[in-house]
């Protein structure tokens, strides 16, 4: 881990109109790192996410390597971080294989077009995936496993260090939820890093090297998983009643009723 | 891949000037090939003319009527078919078309004021264009008050309703007018004619037009990010404002210079995007070229229908309109395969 931080937020508030979502946020993240943003529904997850994307307003708070993240555009934070949305619908029917491609946009000149070499680099990120028998198909027609997979790759075709995903496994089955934890945990030990909202303080668990937990707009603990997740902080935080118990040396977090 | 996409445009390249060939020697004087041969050699080379072949006669066919007419038929169907495809990009809504949106009528209301105004070409252009864009302006307006996030339905009915406030103002202007001049010149140029085309004038306009197609087929590799939505393209490293903004200014433009050469030729802009949709696939690097081309080989091949089907010219925006209601109503069965 590098002394320096990728991405150093320092007393961060922001207010949508007179809604005041977050409320002081010093947070930093490192290279190599993988961390998982917890918090209930309104806590301002997203909102953080999309500020250090630049998608909202309030930059003056953000560096990034070390920059205010004002004096960037879009091309070049593009040029740092690769942003994983949930899978959504889009409009016309794109094949994969474009999807991907869309990715080595911010690496072209304003008048060039893609490259033979940008249709490789799109290839070998779908491999990477494990989802190159799909590079011909309608974007639209991929279940949403399927889909989030493709969004990854094209992340990966972007060729930064950073990904920040929104809440990867929403919508997904039980199977494509832990299959995506396992290629993030695969592609943290490439060294990539990763910073994604989650919604299950067991995903948390199962992947990350740090967990900030929020709530109200504030940070309310930043650690290793098996340090901050414990019964008393799913408690506070979501108002149910969870254990930690330990399995092959691992921790789990299982929800119990009361 | 990008050796398909070479291919397609190859393909739509030869087959332009197939019927771009054929326009020139069919008409109510055919033009044999060899004639055709005979004359660019005469031309060119200054070889001594056959004084059995009228060689003046065939010049003035072919420079004063049917090339400025071939060369018009093509910038228009190549601008309304490679805007309709960009507006429907910039709004990520397949149900758009520069008809649709407003722009023809409010372009042809601001092209009929610059000709109760003045004289002057660049006025009537000038003034199409601003009030082209006015319109598109007025149909988003009116389509984001209702919903705040961008629906298909009420864009399509602030077109509507923009398109209809125009049609409205330019019956005003049209009743103003001189009934005797000014009143009948407006009604023939709005039904839409290609007849009128000189050459110097096909000339000075092709310059703006293939500029904005120009730039609108540079500018579409980001066409694609831009109907992800706006936070997806930003994430992805696109300056999502400057790029709409320039895009609906070309779009506008070609659109309305369109209006100002040949009045209101409807539906091009939203058949022709739809069909290569459906053809090849919905990626705007190939979709924005091909829309320039397949848009100006269907003008011209309707504009040919226009002045061979019948003894008298059918106008040729009533001839796209009654090709196109047919065409759009196939390519509606088979849009949703085609939109997702």
């Amino acid at each position: 881990m590098e002394l320096a931080p990728m991405i150093e937020v320092k007393d961060l508030h922001f207010a949508y109109k007179k809604h005041k979502v977050l409320k002081g946020i010093d947070f930093s993240l490192f290279r190599g790192e993988v961390v998982s943003l917890l918090g209930p529904n309104g806590c301002g997850k997203s909102t953080l996410i999309r500020l250090i994307l630049k998608l909202l307003d309030g930059e003056d708070k953000i560096r990034l390597e070390g920059r205010s993240l004002r004096t960037y555009s879009h091309k070049e934070i593009a040029a740092h971080i690769a942003y994983i949305p949930q899978y959504h619908h889009v409009p016309f029917g794109y094949s994969v294989l474009e999807m991907v491609v869309m990715g080595r946009v911010s690496k072209l000149g304003f008048f060039a077009s893609s490259s033979k070499k940008d249709y490789e680099v799109a290839s070998a990120a779908l491999c990477r995936v494990g989802i190159e028998e799909l590079e011909n198909r309608p974007f639209g027609q991929l279940s949403g496993g399927q889909k989030q997979l493709v969004l990854l790759a094209r992340a990966i075709a972007q060729e930064v260090n950073v990904f920040i995903m929104d809440e990867p496994v929403n919508g997904l089955d039980y199977g494509n939820q832990i299959r995506l934890l396992e290629l993030i945990g695969s592609l943290a030990k490439e060294g990539y890093t990763f910073l994604k909202t989650t919604h299950y303080p067991d995903h948390a668990l199962l992947v990350s090297t740090r967990v900030v937990v929020m709530d109200g707009g504030k940070i309310i603990a930043d650690g290793a998983p098996e340090e901050v997740i414990h019964s008393d902080m799913i408690k506070r935080v979501y108002g149910i009643n969870a254990e930690i118990i330990t399995h092959d040396l691992h921790k789990r977090c299982v929800p119990v009723f009361r | 891949m990008v050796g398909k996409e070479r291919r397609y445009i190859l393909a739509g390249v030869v087959i332009l000037g197939f019927f771009a060939l054929f326009s020139l020697l069919w008409g109510q004087y055919p033009i044999s090939l060899e004639l055709l041969g005979v004359y660019l050699q005469h031309l060119l080379f200054d070889t001594p003319a056959d004084p059995s072949c009228n060689m003046e006669l065939i010049h003035n066919i072919i420079t004063e009527i049917r090339l400025p007419r071939i060369l018009l038929a093509i910038l228009i169907g190549a601008a309304l078919a490679t805007s309709g495809a960009v507006f429907q990009a910039m709004f990520v809504n397949p149900l758009v078309s520069p008809g649709i949106l407003g722009v023809l009528a409010g372009a042809s209301f601001g092209a009929a004021c610059g000709m109760l105004l003045s004289e002057n070409w660049l006025v009537v252009q000038v003034m199409a264009f601003v009030f082209g864009f006015i319109a598109v302006g007025f149909a988003v307006l009116v389509g984001s008050m209702v919903t705040n996030s961008r629906s298909t339905v009420m864009l399509v009915l602030g077109g509507v309703i923009s398109g209809s406030l125009f049609t409205s103002l330019l019956s005003v202007v049209k009743y103003v007018a001189d009934p005797y001049s000014t009143l009948p010149a407006i009604v023939y140029w709005l039904m839409g004619s290609l007849s009128m085309a000189q050459l110097n004038e096909v000339l000075l306009v092709a310059v703006p037009i293939l500029m904005s197609i120009a730039g609108m087929v540079f500018m579409s590799k980001y066409f694609d990010l831009l109907s992800l939505g706006d936070e997806e393209a930003k994430a992805l490293g696109v300056n999502v404002g400057l790029i709409r903004i320039i895009a609906i200014v070309l779009a506008t433009l070609a659109s309305s210079l369109a209006v100002v050469m040949a009045g209101i030729i409807g539906w091009v802009g939203l058949i022709i995007p739809h069909i290569i949709r459906m053809a090849i696939g919905p990626s705007h690097k190939l979709l924005v070229p091909l829309s320039a081309i397949v848009g100006g080989t269907f003008l011209l091949a309707a504009d040919a229908v226009s002045r061979l089907a019948l003894s008298v010219e059918i106008p040729i925006g009533i001839l796209t309109s009654l090709i196109g209601i047919p065409i759009f109503i196939i390519v509606l069965k088979n849009a949703r395969a085609a939109w997702n």
